[in-house]
């Protein structure tokens, strides 16, 4: 089994994505096994593509806005964070630990808290040890 | 020869049976196309014949195969596997068969825990029979067990639905559902502004019943939880939601707009996303009473 945990992160093209670029360009260091998904906006994820990726083996999964107040859509990551409310809530009912996923908001002039929030998210889900258990869901 | 329908239930209520023998005057039309070989809620039948072996179902042949009724012990298992040998086309008909439906609500609970619950004896032991038939882990949706050529979904499905999916059927065409949810086969006003909270539907809705469906109010606007966006539609064919009908909000029988799909968090992110107060919901678990099957209703892990 990979020792690191496996972590989808979903980060938004104005901030989050940019913080990672910087963080990049500026050599920072973050675990290897976190994969950056690109969205226009942090309020596109639908609870599903989180559930989904879980279903599917990932470790653990990451939206990532900017910061509120500050969406350049004016109000997404407020949907993103109603959103996560709904993940949270409803994670257990699903059969994960809520801990799987986590909701952050990174503004693109700050790539050291993003790789130290990556870094967190992984200390914490190999904590938890094992990855979930793997069911496909009839009909993908 | 006409063409032989057989109608088989498994873990069902006979309440799709029921529909399918309330549709009135089609139904003597439909008598007169078909020659029903199998039904035990009409007529008594073997389900092992002379050629079988011990405790091996037999069922006869037949061009059309209904089942009702999702899966929950080995001997539903046999007789499903024993429809699908014997019907060139199989159909699940209504939303215990398509997508577990209330028996499935079992599923929040392992087998152990839901049999002492059921089977409860004096001075806190249990009393569960001998004779019990060898319970499966959970409920399953016929399509989990084996392969499913036209779903109707339902609870029941509509007498006049489940006509005309045998009559396409007889004619060789296909049958679908719409592929839309209630809410796009729904006719009441919608202005985009509605209640933030969800009320739990213990008054009835605000309506004027001289006049049509078509001139109330959306029901989730008037903050009743109406699970018509996440729900699949055409239950009520061309008109309006069946239960929208009746001035009562929809309970999402037709199981999720999209295969695989899964209605509470739909539910849940519909209402979220629109500025609604989902965490109204007393016991949001039960927005998946009607598909629980597929794995979407599973005992809560215990936390170490």
């Amino acid at each position: 089994m990979n020792p690191q945990p496996k972590i989808i992160a979903f980060c938004c093209n104005w901030c989050s994505y940019a913080a990672a670029d910087l963080a990049g360009i500026s050599r920072l260091q973050y675990p290897g096994s976190i994969r950056i998904i690109r969205v226009m906006c942090s309020g596109m994820v639908h609870p599903e593509m989180v559930l989904h990726a879980l279903n599917r083996g990932a470790d653990g999964v990451m939206i990532i806005g900017c910061p509120l107040g500050e969406c350049h859509y004016i109000k997404g990551n407020e949907m993103a964070l109603a959103r996560s409310e709904v993940i949270a809530d409803t994670l257990e009912d699903q059969g994960f630990e809520s801990e799987r996923f986590q909701v952050a908001w990174v503004s693109s002039a700050e790539p050291e808290r993003l790789a130290e929030i990556f870094r967190e998210m992984s200390g914490r889900l190999a904590a938890l040890r094992g990855a979930p258990q793997v069911e496909t869901i009839a009909g993908d | 020869m006409r063409p032989r329908l057989s109608f088989e239930w498994l873990h069902a209520c006979s309440g799709c049976e029921i529909a399918l023998l309330n549709s009135g005057e089609l139904l003597l039309d439909l008598l007169d196309r078909v020659e029903i070989v199998h039904f035990p809620l009409l007529m008594d039948h073997k389900y092992t014949s002379r050629a079988g072996g011990e405790g091996e179902v037999h069922l006869p042949e037949a061009e059309i195969g209904l089942v009702s009724g999702g899966v929950a012990s080995e001997e539903h298992q046999a007789v499903l596997r024993a429809m699908r040998a014997s019907c060139r086309t199989l159909v699940s008909l209504g939303t215990c068969a398509t997508h577990g439906g209330i028996p499935a609500l079992r599923n929040q609970w392992p087998i152990a825990a839901a049999l002492k619950t059921v089977f409860a004896g004096s001075e806190g032991g249990t009393a569960i029979p001998d004779t019990i038939l060898a319970p499966l882990d959970r409920v399953y949706s016929i399509d989990e067990q084996v392969a499913v050529d036209v779903s109707l979904p339902g609870c029941p499905p509509r007498s006049e639905s489940i006509i005309e999916m045998i009559a396409a059927l007889l004619a060789g065409e296909p049958f679908h559902l719409p592929c839309k949810s209630v809410c796009e086969t729904c006719p009441t006003i919608r202005t985009g502004k509605g209640q933030q909270k969800v009320r739990r539907f213990l008054a009835n809705a605000e309506y004027d019943p001289e006049k049509t469906v078509a001139e109330m109010r959306c029901l989730l606007e008037q903050g009743l939880l109406c699970m018509g966006p996440v729900t699949a539609g055409g239950c009520g064919g061309k008109d309006a939601p069946l239960c929208i009908r009746a001035r009562v909000p929809c309970r999402g029988c037709f199981g999720p707009v999209r295969q695989g799909g899964n209605q509470l968090l739909d539910m849940l992110n519909a209402l979220a996303s629109n500025g609604m107060g989902h965490r109204d919901i007393v016991d949001r678990r039960s927005l998946l009473r009607f598909s629980g099957a597929h794995g979407l209703l599973k005992p809560l892990r215990e936390r170490k």
